[in-house]
């Protein structure tokens, strides 16, 4: 142990001997590693904000439909909200549920016509359930607040039906025997969100308001949309209703958009790619350092064999070499990290400047709030540290080959 | 019982063609307190033959004893231990650890063997004071002269209390004057520590010193003066 510690010191005494080389690979390894870290922050910072945004804004992270509606969206496809909602409410981490009628209709106004999908919903349901009324500007109107048949559109309609506040617009739809209904509603709040595919297809109405021109019965539903505590578990959520509700289809948020469980799956598979690409560059940096620092001391090294250092403190200093390089060099990149992704994950990276109007067309909001979990950043420090050590075992090698006393005559 | 003591010592290198024996046949004891060098020109096998003694190299045939144990079948793990504590080293370049003081660099050996640090700390500056460096304790490599350098490395040698001291070539970076320093004070401390030291030198002022010279050529001893 104390030769350990011997032998600590004085590879720490080392690595100072050539310092314009140390603070260069000292350098290299906290940069390399806080790009590498904030890198993989900020794309685990903007899979999440746009899973989280999907979810918080319409889809939640669980819906319960009938199979039926699942398949063709079917009017008659409903549920009893009554025998629904016994069971969700016993499940625990539920957050709070929406129960909404989802209807295809046309909605026309004096100059235009768009086809939509009707989102019949209670406000006060929707705002515990979903954030899509912070997305009305104040000067735009409320959601569903006040006014006779209020109705609640997007922007984007809003142009392509030359609407505004207030004015007067006709929502026609099939009812339960496939009769086409038509109810003219004035336009109560105008909203916009970071997707504009979802703002071109969605209206929300209020389901007491349009229930009785469908000729559904009260107390039903096409789907239960349920929020929970967090993501994690959500997924408990979806696992313990979907035992509970056998006969109804239950399916957690990768499942209702696959694209989104596609970007969670890639966000992973981009964040070891570029990990990979760092540790190796940052191996063969280890390497070529300190390959050069002993081979720079083959005298010295050759001297402490002879004088009676054995091969394993020997093997024990060069690793101990690279280990503090490594520490220092990562302690360093970590510390910068956790600063700028501290910083940047409170008050965000806005991208706004450098992207077009198609990238929040799919729902990607063009702030990024970079994140990186604890769990996430010791992992990366514990494979750079195992990087370096992988990387001291070719030098360390070197030494031990030194021919003692031929190195002390070089 | 001599110190160094080898008995039909032979090293041969051997290529696809040819055999040539380093060390032919040497016998050779050398009594504690001997003061020697191993003198012959470039290619007589000096430096093999100091190899071998110091441990650094293990001979094809013959037997090597170093206070009356034979290290010629030590393995190379026990080979280091026994150099730790049995032989020191002088060479021809000074040596020291650059990033360690004079003290630090002469009680490196004895933090390998595992002394406690007061008793390191306290032989290290009683070893500088016998080779008169005990004012430059604190000092740097860099911040020493050859000759000085060379005396650290002596008392850095003296550290494990070993048997014997392999000195090559210990002067051949100085100038005169500090050769003249360095052998003056060899030479007291093997009169008066009874130290034995042995030398593989070209330097007339260590033959002239020495009180044993020994001559190799071709590997062979050729001649072995007690003066």
């Amino acid at each position: 142990m104390k030769i350990t510690l011997m032998l600590m010191r004085l590879s720490w005494k080392n690595i100072w001997r050539n310092k314009f080389r140390s603070i260069l690979i000292l350098s290299a390894i906290a940069i390399g590693l806080f790009a590498g870290t904030f890198t993989v922050a900020f794309i685990a910072g903007w899979g999440r904000a746009t899973i989280e945004t999907e979810i918080c804004n319409q889809l939640s992270h669980t819906q319960i439909h009938t199979p039926d509606f699942s398949y063709n969206y079917d009017i008659n496809s409903y549920f009893l909200e009554d025998r629904i909602a016994p069971v969700v409410d016993s499940v625990t981490h539920l957050n709070s549920v929406s129960y909404r009628l989802k209807l295809y209709g046309v909605l026309a106004s004096a100059s235009n016509t768009v086809g939509t999908f009707v989102h019949a919903i209670d406000p006060e349901e929707e705002k515990a359930t979903t954030t899509i009324y912070q997305y009305i500007p104040d000067s735009l109107g409320t959601f569903l607040e006040k006014d006779k048949l209020p109705i609640v559109i997007s922007q984007r309609t809003a142009k392509k039906l030359n609407a505004r506040l207030k004015t007067k617009v006709v929502l026609s739809l099939q009812d339960v025997n496939g009769d086409m209904q038509s109810v003219a509603f004035r336009v109560g709040g105008i909203f916009k969100t970071n997707n504009s595919m979802f703002d071109e297809s969605t209206i929300f109405v209020r389901k007491s308001d349009i229930l009785p021109y469908t000729g559904l019965p009260e107390g039903v539903a096409h789907e239960a949309a349920i929020l929970a505590s967090n993501v994690s578990t959500g997924k408990e959520i979806t696992k313990a209703l979907g035992k509970a509700l056998p006969d109804m289809d239950v399916q957690g948020w990768n499942e209702l958009q696959p694209a989104l469980r596609l970007i969670h799956a890639w966000t992973d598979l981009i964040n070891v790619i570029i990990l990979s690409i760092f540790l190796v560059a940052l191996s063969f940096g280890i390497v070529n350092t300190m390959l050069m620092a002993v081979l720079e001391r083959t005298k010295e090294l050759g001297v402490l064999a002879c004088i009676g250092m054995n091969k394993r403190n020997i093997f024990k200093m060069v690793m101990f070499e690279t280990l503090c390089l490594t520490v220092v060099g990562s302690g360093i990149g970590i510390l910068l990290a956790s600063w700028v992704i501290g910083y940047t994950g409170e008050h965000g990276i806005d991208l706004g400047f450098m992207l077009n109007a198609n990238y929040e067309r799919f729902g990607f909001s063009s702030v990024v709030y970079p994140i990186l979990e604890t769990r996430a950043f010791l992992e990366i420090i514990a494979l750079v540290v195992i990087t370096g050590i992988i990387s001291a075992i070719y030098p360390a090698r070197k030494a031990l080959k030194i021919n003692s006393w031929e190195a002390t005559k070089c | 019982m001599p110190i160094i003591e080898t008995i039909n010592l032979y090293k041969t290198y051997k290529d696809q063609t040819s055999e040539v024996h380093a060390v032919d046949n040497v016998n050779i004891s050398i009594a504690e307190g001997e003061f020697t060098a191993i003198v012959g020109p470039s290619g007589s096998g000096k430096t093999t033959l100091l190899n071998l003694i110091g441990g650094l190299d293990t001979p094809t045939s013959g037997n090597l004893f170093i206070d009356g144990q034979d290290i010629s079948r030590l393995k190379p793990k026990e080979m280091v231990d026994f150099r730790l504590h049995h032989i020191g080293f002088v060479f021809q370049s000074f040596n020291l650890i650059p990033v360690l003081s004079a003290k630090e660099n002469v009680a490196f050996v004895m933090e390998l063997q595992g002394r406690k640090k007061g008793e390191r700390d306290t032989r290290a500056q009683e070893l500088l004071e016998a080779v008169g460096l005990g004012d430059r304790a604190n000092s740097r490599p860099s911040k020493l002269s050859g000759g000085q350098q060379q005396r650290v490395a002596v008392a850095r040698a003296l550290a494990s209390k070993p048997k014997f001291i392999l000195a090559d070539e210990p002067t051949a970076n100085l100038d005169s004057k500090s050769a003249e320093n360095l052998l003056d004070m060899m030479e007291k401390l093997n009169q008066k520590e009874n130290i034995t030291f042995v030398f593989s030198t070209h330097d007339p002022r260590i033959m002239s010193k020495a009180r044993r010279i020994i001559t190799l050529e071709d590997g062979k001893i050729i001649n072995d003066i007690v003066k």
